[in-house]
Order: structure tokens, then sequence, then C-alpha cells
């Protein structure tokens, strides 16, 4: 159902339904999905215009970035008419180098973001195909190329060096959501291949003599297309100086980066040689080493003295930095005798694992679909007797692998509780064979609820409650937080659009609070999502990352199919031990399909309630439950419950009525051109000799004005068949997620 | 009571006098000396008989080869309440009644009543059957004599095998041993050690069996023919080649002329005939080391890398595991792009057999995902690497060779510390060190086994580091008797059609090379070259024993072994297909592959399945560690797709392919001289020009018998003849 005050015209399909496999049930419901960018990326004070691909979007959206310092205007063309699905962008002089999130407001609301790179080097984007050596693009040195691969070619690009000159030739591809493996070659003047690299997308060159040299790319298994876009940049570097890549995206595990204060601990480097015990690098606890994995099989062993009793934190960051590195330490204790020298074991730290159960077999939704962990360590030891003790770190994928690239940092501390949260959309499996990974924005319908997962990770022992909020909400829109008890990794997030709720979107800011001996500390709370919707994931593999904001929207333009509520108190008493019956209110909104919802609960506290079915339709139902079954302590509690419905959905149906009404513009108009010409047709045959020739041209003219709006006539029609098409109501299934239910449960009665 | 005194016989037997001594008898007979042999020459412990997997033959099971005399002696003498053997009276023990078939025997009858085998088993019974006296000694070792020698064809020679004991004492077994040449159609050996040299010229090794020990008759069968005019000796493989047929007295053929050596270098090394243009310049080529410059010119052709990485793609089992998987792709480039840096050898292997980490960011991780046990891996590295087949020695001694189960799972300990972790994508592990101390169990005595190369002494690895590092630095050692020769024997192979050992993965001491010095003194050079693969290809390629013709003269055709001319093989399919592609100016279309991509350059088996062409000429699928798996054989179906396909005939006509090309120009005689230089590197010979012309001069008519249009004509022609040309041996084969 259409808000009335909506001001976009809405013209008609720009848009792409997500389709499963023929014949399959649809899962979820259309989100907007901002896809690629071109280019994706711009010279700080440029100016630009780029061209946009995305999915529901319809038309006219709006391009918005998380930073303030690029603005986007829709283009327009010579006669004043916006041009679909292209923008013109300013970024200011003044914006920082790095990445920026880049997504489009939609009749829907806010879709998924892509990102957008601002650098500081001039850059082009290839706009004539360069799949040849003889139509390689010539590449200048310090600037960017914006392009993408063609399926089962090759692009080339040209440039000149001279003798001895070290160029880097970065092509950033998944760290700016791209779906392309690159593969770059460099080649001589006659295109024979003198350099290639398959793994990291990167070249550090030094040309071996003056002249012309070609640089080929191409995806790993020649894949190409609009999503598989990269970032190719030439950069001339002197001798000596370290490399820095192109800016990317963070994987999920590094939201549990520490944030260290670099002027409170103690950093000292790494000294090599320190791979064997003689050579042992002698250090003091706590410090913290910047070192790094340089050479094939590289061990580095410190040697530090400790007392009976202390508790030592170990904790590495390498792999979170995003290297492709895999962090192991070993803690030995030394013990000196006129023989020689034993170790004893003390402690082996290895991966983070997740906290929570992943899901098994890819993504098959028995577990969380996002790993929080990560391959960098984090653990303890305990000192049992005073001693010499030794460290050695070592990267378990570096046996063959020599790259000063790969750097660590090795930290040790005393406790320091602290904890990390990630929060993403809950995922459930909506139909058996559902292999669908989508990116979820929030694009609130009126009277939906949204469910987020929100996954902590304890550090050094941490063990209280952790309560979780959202600030900054649009107007309408309310949130509740089920909160993390201690001793547990997992809570939930409820973001409620109230069914009036108006259209607007705000940058929203999640967070957790605890209580760390003895002081409240918050910490932000990053969301993790898809880089792309993923259909079936058997056949391409999910691409998780993190998000740098949250923004939350409400379209403005559709209300959820179902909307659950209980009953009208804020809040629902019990004795601990009794049965609490809790009215359920179900708002059915438009027409469905399937059996009953089965209802399940949500949240820690609850896990234990037994789901039970709604009949479609049922405009009430109950839940119970049993405190006594669930022994359920007294206090206060928040409780959620979740299902997959069935809904018959209509895509944008109001664009049919709009298209409708320009059809019969255009039928109108062929017909009035058509009479017209008719009419200077006949007259040419009665009008006198000396106006003959003016009425002829008049009548080219009209039969010149005919065809175009025969042209536009059936354009017109092309485009009511297809928003006719696309809003036949089709079986999609999704979740549906109840408001927060709030519950207190109060000592037992006296008997 | 006759029971009794059979007992008493049996007692005061015991007591009495010993029988004179001779010299292979011992107060009393050993079971492990004196009857595990004979059950071994007559056949009863064998594979197919009572030594089967698994309870071995009608409920009586025997080590195989007589490899465990203790189990045999337990099976014999006290299984089934000892009913095999009866002391009272030996000749009605069931085991000497079966072994006569005195009593209905699956066997047959493997020994004689009355035989001097049948005397020693009977008496062993009667002395109460003793396992090992308490001073009997052990077998040391084993000689045969002679040990070499040189026989004329048709001659014979009767050897004499001797075992050494641990106390010194000698003993002629001869009568007990097992023989068995290395070449049949060269030479036989009889039961009792006579061998009978057939009309093959050449090198032959009879292997010599006896008790667990292996021993080498090595004749030398020379033609006698008088070897003069030698070609131009170019390497120090010249010389040893040339050395070994003037000893032999087989003379060469002569050094083959320029069109031959260009098309054959130019398969071999860089997997594709030459162009008619790269012909032309050639042949035209006045310089005097214009072939030396080839092969330079070869080697550094991107055809090298692709051609050698798809040979060494299907040895490490590249096989596309799963849609959406780039893992074959990347470790296909992994190999190829090492080999266009000519990266040494020994780097390769050795990032190979320690890699960890995932497939797409450590490409060689993807041979872990292939060969995912210790057994398969331990299997698969010493056949490829290290020539040497241990598949046997999983469960038992290796028969032919000197490796025990212990060396097997020696070796299989290198790779028990390997730890996998899944991944996002199914089928794909992430690979990495797991900390411990590297051991393996012993399948047979239950102990732990430590990490040793083979022949050598074990290792003691601490936990924290990777034992397949150790493995890779012991390979690639410079004394390592088995890295070097596996490689350059392999690499022989590829160019001279048959190894200096044959099969070339099979290198054992009972399998000897064709020239022991020529074998040493590639495996030396390619070690001191410090493992450069390209100098390998390098110094055969340019020696002239490659260059020989494959023409045999009037002495040399009988020779398969001793590289007197060149044996000529069939084009692989790969290098088929694209010879076929190339005359014809047309392409195959490659699903995830550029246009224009190459057979020989496809990175994975999948390719197979979609292409009859590949498949029915052999390509593998990459399932095997040995290089026969490639089907070089000839058959039907070949024949018949290149005869009569669709796919070919569309080759043929491609518009703007070659016929259509050719059938524009008009000069007919420049025309053929172009597709015969295009197809076989040569100019057409005159007979071959006339009957070409003449067929392009015949009118043609369609199927209705109405004369075809000229310009069609001629193209159809054209068509017919690149077709002839197809199927002729001198394109399909490399002579």
């Amino acid at each position: 159902m259409l808000r009335p005050n909506l001001t976009a015209a809405l013209l008609g399909a720009a848009l792409l339904l997500p389709s499963g496999p023929a014949g399959a049930q649809l899962v979820i419901l259309p989100a907007p999905r901002l896809l690629t960018m071109m280019p994706m990326g711009a010279q700080a004070g440029a100016t630009l215009e780029v061209t946009i691909v995305g999915e529901n979007i319809d038309e006219d959206p709006q391009l918005v970035f998380s930073s303030s310092k690029i603005t986007a205007q829709p283009k327009m063309d010579a006669a004043g008419a916006v041009v679909k699905n292209q923008f013109v962008l300013k970024v200011a002089g003044d914006a920082p180098a790095g990445l920026v999130e880049a997504r489009l407001m939609t009749r829907l609301g806010i879709s998924s973001a892509r990102c957008f790179t601002v650098g500081t080097l001039p850059e082009i984007t290839r706009q004539k195909p360069n799949t040849s050596l003889e139509t390689a693009l010539p590449l200048a040195s310090n600037s960017v190329c914006n392009a993408f691969t063609t399926s089962k070619s090759v692009d080339f690009y040209s440039f000149t060096a001279s003798k001895g000159q070290r160029l880097l030739m970065d092509c950033a591809t998944t760290g700016i959501d791209s779906r392309l493996t690159p593969v770059l070659i460099v080649t001589d003047a006659q295109g024979r291949d003198l350099l290639a690299e398959r793994r990291t997308g990167f070249i550090d060159f030094n040309a071996p003599t003056d002249g012309k040299y070609f640089l080929k790319v191409h995806g790993l298994t020649y894949q190409g297309g609009q999503e598989h876009f990269y970032r190719l940049a030439l950069t001339e570097i002197q001798k000596d100086k370290p490399v820095t890549r192109q800016a990317s995206t963070l994987g999920v595990g590094s939201a549990s980066l520490p944030t260290v204060d670099p002027t409170l601990t103690p950093w000292i480097n790494e000294i090599e040689p320190n791979n064997s015990a003689a050579q042992a690098q002698k250090i003091t606890l706590p410090c913290a080493i910047r070192g790094a994995f340089a050479t094939a099989g590289d061990v580095d062993t410190y040697e530090f003295e400790a007392k009976k009793g202390e508790v030592w934190w170990v904790e590495t960051v390498s792999s979170r930095l995003g290297l492709p590195t895999d962090p192991f330490v070993l803690v030995q204790k030394v013990t000196k005798s006129p023989k020689g020298e034993t170790l004893t074991d003390v402690a082996e730290l290895n991966d983070i694992t997740s906290p929570v159960k992943l899901s098994s077999n890819g993504y098959a939704y028995d577990g969380v679909p996002y790993d929080v962990g990560s391959p960098d360590a984090l653990g303890k030891f305990e000192v049992k007797e005073d001693g010499v003790y030794r460290l050695q770190i070592r990267d378990l994928f570096g046996g063959t692998r020599s790259d000063a690239g790969n750097i660590y940092q090795l930290l040790l501390r005393k406790a320091s509780p602290d904890f990390s949260l990630v929060a993403w959309a809950m995922h459930m499996e909506l139909r058996n064979g559902d292999r669908a990974n989508l990116s979820k924005p929030i694009a609130l319908r009126g009277g939906a609820t949204m469910a987020f997962d929100v996954v902590a990770l304890r550090k050094d022992g941490f063990d209280g409650d952790i309560e979780l909020g959202v600030d900054n909400l649009p107007p309408g829109v309310t949130t509740t937080g089920l909160r993390i008890p201690a001793g547990k990794s997992q809570g939930t997030l409820l973001v409620t659009a109230a069914e009036n709720a108006p259209r607007g979107v705000s940058i929203a800011r999640v967070f957790g609070r605890a209580k760390i001996n003895g002081t409240d500390t918050q910490r932000n709370c990053p969301t993790a999502s898809m880089a792309w919707p993923v259909k079936d994931h058997t056949n391409e593999v999910p691409a998780p990352r993190l998000i740098a904001d949250v923004p939350v929207s409400v379209g403005g333009s559709e209300l959820a199919p179902l909307t659950i509520t209980a009953g009208d108190q804020p809040v629902w008493e019990a004795a601990a031990g009794s049965k609490l019956k809790i009215p359920l209110k179900l708002l059915w909104r438009g027409d469905f399909s399937g059996g009953p919802v089965k209802l399940k609960p949500l949240g820690a506290d609850f896990a234990a309630l037994p789901a039970f079915d709604v009949p479609s339709k049922a405009a009430s139902s109950e839940l119970v439950i049993d405190l006594a079954v669930l022994k359920t302590q007294t206090g206060d509690y928040v409780l959620a419950l979740h299902g997959g419905v069935v809904s018959k959905y209509s895509y944008n149906p109001g664009a049919v009525k709009t298209v409708e009404v320009q059809q019969q513009e255009a039928d109108k108009k062929a017909a009035e051109a058509a009479a017209e010409l008719q009419k200077l047709v006949d007259s040419v045959k009665t009008v006198p000799a000396e106006k003959a020739a003016e009425t002829e041209a008049a009548a080219k003219a009209a039969a010149e004005r005919m065809k175009a709006a025969e042209a536009a006539k059936t354009e017109a029609a092309k485009r009511m068949k297809t928003v006719t098409d696309t809003a036949a109501p089709k079986d999609i299934v999704d979740i549906v997620v109840s408001e927060a239910i709030h519950i207190r449960v109060k000592p037992a009665e006296a008997k | 009571m006759r029971f009794l005194r059979l007992f008493a016989l049996v007692v005061s037997a015991s007591f009495a006098s010993p029988p004179p001594a001779r010299a292979e008898e011992a107060n009393s007979l050993s079971f492990v000396n004196d009857v595990a042999p004979i059950l071994t020459k007559a056949g009863c412990n064998s594979g197919a008989c009572h030594a089967k997997a698994g309870s071995g033959q009608n409920g009586f099971r025997l080590s195989l080869f007589g490899f465990e005399p203790q189990e045999d002696f337990e099976h014999i003498v006290k299984e089934g309440r000892g009913r095999r053997i009866f002391p009272a009276a030996p000749e009605r023990s069931l085991l000497l009644l079966k072994a006569t078939n005195a009593t209905p025997h699956g066997g047959g009858k493997k020994i004689d009543t009355g035989s001097d085998s049948y005397k020693i088993v009977a008496r062993w019974i009667a002395q109460g059957m003793v396992y090992s006296p308490g001073d009997a000694p052990s077998i040391a070792s084993l000689e045969v004599a002679p040990a070499r020698g040189t026989l004329a064809m048709k001659a014979q020679q009767q050897l004499k095998v001797t075992a050494r004991y641990s106390d010194g004492s000698t003993r002629d077994v001869t009568r007990l041993a097992l023989f068995e040449a290395n070449d049949k159609n060269m030479a036989e050996a009889s039961e009792t050690g006579l061998v009978k040299i057939s009309d093959i010229p050449g090198n032959v090794a009879v292997m010599i069996r006896y008790q667990g020990m292996v021993s080498t008759y090595n004749a030398s069968i020379p033609l006698g023919a008088p070897v003069e005019n030698l070609p131009k000796s170019r390497n120090f493989v010249d010389d040893l080649v040339f050395g070994n047929l003037k000893r032999l007295g087989i003379p060469p053929s002569e050094v083959c002329d320029d069109s031959t050596f260009l098309r054959r270098a130019s398969i071999d090394i860089a997997g594709h005939p030459p162009t008619f243009e790269e012909t032309r310049a050639f042949l035209a080529d006045a310089s005097p080391n214009k072939r030396e410059a080839l092969v330079e010119s070869l080697l550094s052709s991107p055809g090298y890398a692709d051609y050698f990485a798809n040979k060494w793609a299907a040895l490490l089992r590249n096989k596309r595991l799963d849609k959406g998987t780039p893992a074959s792709f990347a470790f296909h480039s992994w190999l190829r792009d090492g080999l266009l840096a000519n990266r040494p050898y020994d780097t390769m292997v050795r990032e190979l057999l320690a890699a960890t980490g995932a497939a797409v960011s450590n490409p060689p991780v993807a041979w872990y995902n292939q060969v995912k046990t210790p057994e398969q891996q331990l299997e698969d590295v010493a056949q490829l690497f290290m020539g040497v087949r241990m598949n046997c020695a999983q469960c038992h001694h290796h028969p032919f060779e000197r490796w025990s189960q212990q060396d097997y799972y020696g070796l299989s300990a290198f790779f028990s510390q390997i730890g996998r972790r899944p991944t996002a994508i199914a089928g794909q592990s992430v690979i990495f060190h797991k900390r411990g101390v590297a051991v393996a169990e012993n399948k047979k005595t239950k102990a732990s086994v430590k990490p040793a190369g083979l022949g050598s002494p074990s290792f003691e690895i601490p936990p924290d580091d990777d034992p397949r590092l150790v493995l890779a630095d012991w390979m690639s050692a410079k004394t390592n008797p088995f890295f070097a020769k596996s490689l350059v024997n392999r690499y022989w192979k590829h160019f001279f059609n048959r190894g200096l050992v044959e099969p070339e993965d099979d290198i054992r001491d009972t399998n000897p090379p064709s020239n022991p010095e020529l074998l040493d003194a590639l495996s030396k050079h390619f070690t001191e070259s410090n493992f450069d693969l390209k100098a390998v290809v390098r110094v055969l390629a340019n020696s002239a024993a490659y260059q020989l013709a494959a023409a045999p003269n009037s002495y040399n055709a009988a020779d398969r072994q001793n590289f007197s001319h060149y044996y000529p093989k069939r084009l692989n399919a790969e290098v088929l297909l694209d010879a076929v592609d190339q005359l014809t100016g047309a392409s195959t279309d490659f699903a995830d592959l550029p246009a224009g991509t190459r057979a020989i350059a496809l990175p994975d088996n999948s390719y197979n399945k979609s292409s009859y062409f590949l498949s029915v000429f052999g390509r593998p699928e990459g399932d095997s560690v040995c290089e026969c798996e490639r089907i070089q054989s000839s058959n039907l179906s070949q024949s018949l797709h290149l005869m009569n396909a669709a796919e070919v005939k569309t080759k043929l006509s491609k518009t703007e392919g070659r016929a259509a090309r050719l059938a524009k120009a008009t000069d007919d005689s420049g025309n053929l001289h172009e597709l015969y230089n295009a197809a076989l590197c040569r100019a057409p010979k005159e007979p071959e020009l006339q009957t070409a012309l003449a067929y392009l001069a015949k009118p043609r008519t369609d199927a209705q018998g109405k004369a075809l249009d000229p310009a069609l004509a001629r193209k159809a022609a054209y068509e017919d003849l690149l077709w002839a040309v197809i199927n002729t041996k001198e394109f399909l084969f490399n002579h």
C-alpha cells in the first residue's frame, strides 16, 4: 500500500527482483542494494560523473556517502531531465584519503553499501575496451585507473619505465568489495611475460631496462563483468621506502582489534636474529613488540623472567590487520642445568575461536553466519614458579614464504578485561534448500521489526553482563536490546518501525555497556554484512566484511506483511514458577500462502521455550511461558518471537498506475500525431501548387513526429509490461519478528 | 602299541649320532635358513596362493615370499594343534602330502617326493621342527657369479648364487633362488638359473631373490657391428651414449636434417610445431649454431612453461574439485610461473612439500587437498620425486627391493604432523604444521617409527619444526641418491621416449639403468647446476644423440634401449589439438579461458569432459602420479575422429582459415609449399606436389552432379588436402 504523500514520481522499473532457482520459492522481501559504481573512487578535490547499478532501487534514488565531504547530485541531460543511474559527485579538497561507504536512499529505504575510495592521485576511468596489446590503455605514473574485467579476456595497460626505476602496481579488488581475484602480469614491449603475480594483486617492479612495458590484468579464472571491478594504481617509489597498499575493508574478525594506547604501553622493536634459543631477545613484561615474519620459517624468540603466581595475557595482532598470516605462540619454562637446558611447555596459543557456534556446511544457519574469531592468538599463561621463560611466535602459514610485509604486534599484559562486539542482521533458513546469503540493509517497512545477532568477544577473562542499545534512530523507530548475560556470548537487538513511521534515515550508533572492574564501560558495536547478495552459496563464496557505519531508515512506501505485538501492557508480570499467558495481537496485511507460522523464541533467557504455531491470518494467539519448566529466576527480561512467513508480495504496484497514465498519454499523442499527418497528407492533394512544397515539408516533419510518437508509444507499452510483471504478486518468504515483550518475574507467592 | 614304538624310535633317533655332516647340513636344520627358502622356491608363499592378503588360501596363511618366517613357523607348526606336521612319521605330514599332491591340493604338485627339497623338509620335521638353532647364522648377503658378462645373441649363461651368512659360512643356493629378467624380450632365466639370451642387442638384468635378499646379474649383449663414423660429440651425453653404442657394437643412425630437428625440438620443448614463418626462417638460416639458438629461443618462449606445467600438473593431481573454486587455476599458474621464471626445482619441491595456508593464497596447498592421507602423500612423493614405488611396502617387505615396512612408515612419519582446518569452500582445507613430535606407527610391529629418509638414519625432529621441511632438505641434499636421478631420468624419457631406467619412476637395484654412467653424469650435472631445469633440457636437446634420425640403419633397427636412433612417438593429445588448430587456422574454445588459449595451457583435467578430442587421444585425468596414465597407444576411435569428426571438419572449413586463405591465392605451387611447410616443416616432394596439383585441377561436382562454383571447389580441395595431411603418420608423430 502506498503512502499518498510520496513526492517522487514513480516511473517504473529499473530493478531486479531477487530470483531464486526457477520454481523455488523466493526468499527475503526486496531490499535496496547498491551493486556497482563506476568509477569507485576519486581524487580529493575532484568533480566527476559516476554510473551505478543497483537492485530494487527504482527510479531516481539519492546517492549518499558516509562522509559529508562527498556530495552527489543526479546528472541532468541537455533537456534538463534526470539521466537514470548517473550522478555528479563533488569531492571536497580536504576529504581525508581512505574508504567511504556509498549508499542509495530509495523508495524502500537505505541500500546496502559500496566502497568508495578517496585517493590522493589523479584518476581515470577506462572508457574503450583494452583487451589486446594494440588497444592497450596507457597508464601514467602516479595515477589510478578504474575499470572492470571482461569475461574470458585480458585487460592491457602500457607504461614506460627507465632502468632501475621502482614502480608499484597495486590492483585493489576484494578489499573494495569487488568479486575479482586479480592476476597481474608485467610483459616486455613484445608482450612476452616477465613477471606474474596471482596471490596479492600487487607487484613491486624494478625495471631492468629503459623502455615500454605492458601490464596485463585479468581474473584468476578469467571472470569478468561489472561486478569484477578494480582500481589499478601505478606509483613510483624510492628504492628503500616501505610499501603502502590501497585502502581496503576489514573482515569480521577485525572487530576485535585491540585499542592499545601507544603512550601507555612500552613498545619494543623486534631485533633479528632471534630464531634460536641462544639468540632469544630479552624483554621485560608488560610490553608490546613490533615484529615481522620476514623470512620463510621465521621463528621469533623472546626471553623474560616471571614470578610465581603471575598471570600474563598474550595477544597477537597480525591477521586482523588484513594480512595472510596465522600467528602461533608457544610459551615454555627454561630450566638451565650443567648438562644444558630443559624446556617445559607452559602454554600454546592458537587462533581466537568464534565464541558462538558457527554455521556448518558453509551457511546452513545452524549457527551464526559470521566468524568473530580470527587466526590471531589471544590467551593467557600462568606462572607456576619463579624463573626464566621463553616465548616463541611463528607464522603457521609462513614455512615457505618470505615477505617483509607480514608484520605482527605482540602484546604482553596483565589481565585487562574488556569485550568487543559485532552485530549483523539475523539470518535464518527460510525454506528447504535455502542457500541465499543476502546483504540486509536496515530499510524498514512500517510495522516491521528487524532482529540483529550481537556477538561478544570477551577478553582477558571479562565475564559480566553486557547491555545492548542503539542511539540516534530516525523518528518512529525504537529499539530494544536483549542483553548478553554473564558467561554467554550472544545477544539480540530488536529495531522496530511504527506502522506510521515517516520516511527518513539517520546514522545510528550501536553500543554495548558493561561494568568492568566497577567502571561503566561502553564499546561501539560495528555491523557486518555480505559484500554481495549471494543467491546460492554453493556456487559463489560469500564475502562478509565490517561496515563503517549503521544507517537506519524507514522507506515510508510499504508496510511489513505481519506485525506481532504482545497485548497492551508494557510489562507482563508473573510469579516465579507460575504459567504466564501473554495474548498476542497479529496484524496481517495483504495475502499469504503457506500454512501456519511457527514462532520460536529469541534471546538466551528463554531459549528453551517450545515453538508454537499460529494459523495463517489469525488475528490473535497466546504465548504461554511455563516459568516452572524454564526455571526462570526473578528479574526483568525481554523476549521476542520469530518465524518465517510467506506473503504474496507485489513489487511497487504504484508504478503500474503511474505508467498506465503515461501509456495513455503516449497513446493519445501517437493518435494525434497520426491524425495530424493524415490531415497534412490529404491537404497535399488539395492545396494550391505554390503551397505544395511547404505542405509536403510539413507533412514530412509530421511523419517524423509520428514516428517518434509511435516509438514512445511502444516504449510506454514495454514499460507497462515490465512494471506489471514485476508487480505481479509472488510468494516470498521472509523472517518475521515480534516486537519486544517485557516480562517481570516476581518472587513466588508464599503458600 | 605301534604308536608307542614309533615314539620310541623318534626319541632314540634324537639321541643317535648325527648323520655325516655335509656343507649344507648343520646338526639341526633351521626353518629360517633351510625350510623357508624351499617354500619360496616352490611358490607356496606367493601372492596368488597362501600369501594372499587376508587369510591366505583355504585356511593356510604364509607371509609373502617368506618375509616373516616367525609367523610362517607358527602357522605351520602350531596352528590347528599342529595338524600340519607329524614328527612321528614325517612323510605323513599334511605339509608334505599336500606339497606332493598325495592329498588333493589346489596348487597341484609343488615338489617331488624324494627330491632334495622333500628330504630336507622331512628331516626338519623329524628333528622336531626347530625354528632356528641357537647358533644358526643369519643370511647377510647374496652374491651371483658371474655378476656381469658380455654374451653373444642366442648365448646361454648358467648363474651360480651363493648366500653368505653372518658367521662367514657360504652356501650354494642356486637351486632354491628365484630368477627374473627385467626385459623378457631380451633374455629369459630358467628356474635353475640358466639365462638364455634372445636376439635383441643391449643391456639386460636378471634379478635373483633368495630369503629376502636380492642380487642382480647384468648382461651386455653386443650386436658386434662395426661402429665407425660416429656423429661429432657435442657434450658429455654424447660421449656416454656413443661410448655405450661402441661397446655394444651398435652403429647409430645419422644426425637428422634441419626440418626434422626443428619440428622435433619445437614439439618436445615448447609443445607445438613451428609456424610456417618460423620454419621458413630456420631453414633459410645459415649460421652454424642455429640449432643451439633454436633451443634457447624455445626455452624462453611461453610454450615451454605451458607445456611442462601441463606435464607436472597432471602428475601433481591438479583436478578441478568444485564449481567456484579457483584452486586448480592457481595451482597450475604457480607451476607455470615457476617454470617461466626458471625457479630451481628443489625450491619448487620444497614449497610444495611444506605448503601451508589456503590454496588461493598459497597454491601448492592445493596438492594437499587432493592427496589427503600420509600414505598417499609419501607414495606420491616417493614415486614422483625419488622414482621409488613404495606402495607395496605398506603391508610387507617390498618384494623386489630393499625397502621394508619400516622404511615405508619412516617416510610416512614426515607427514604425521599436518593439521587441517575447513574453509568456507567445501573440499578446501587450510594446511598448517601441528605442533608435536613427528612419529608414525608401523602397522605390522605396532612400534613407533621416527621420520627417516630412504636408506638414511632417522631424524630427531623437535615438535616445533615442520618435518616436511626436514624431508625437503634431505631430498635436495647434493648427496641424495634419488632426487636428481629421478628428475633427469624423467626428462630423459620426455625427450628420448624411453627412460634410462624404464619405467621412469621405478628406480631400484633390480631394475638397473641401461647406461649407469650416463645416468650418474646427468644427475651430477643437474645437482651442480643448482637444480636448473632449463639446463637439463639444454644439455639433452643440444646433444647429437637427441638429434639422430628416426630411420634405423641396417644394423640398429632392433635396438629399443640404447638410443642408436630416435624412437618416434605419437603427439600428445593437447599438442595434436593445437597442431591441428595451428595448421587449419582455427581455434578451440575452452570454458572460462580467453579465446585462443592453447590446449597445452589448459589448467586442469576438467576439459577432458568437454573435449572428446582430448579424451580420445588420452589426456590424463590427473588420477595418478604415473605418466603412464596418459594413453599414448593408438586405437580406432582416434583414427575415426580425425577422419570423420564434425569438429575436425569445422576447423578445416573455417572462414579465413588456412584452407580459405590458400584457396584465394592463385599460386598453387606456392600454396602447397606453405601447406607442407606449415604441417611437416618441409617442402613437398616432387611426386607429392604433382599429386596435389592434379587434385586441385580436378573439376568438382556437388551431390546432385552439378558443377560446383570454382571458388568453392578450390576451397573444398584445399580442405581435403589439409585433411589428408593431418591424417598422415608424419603429421601425427614426432619423428
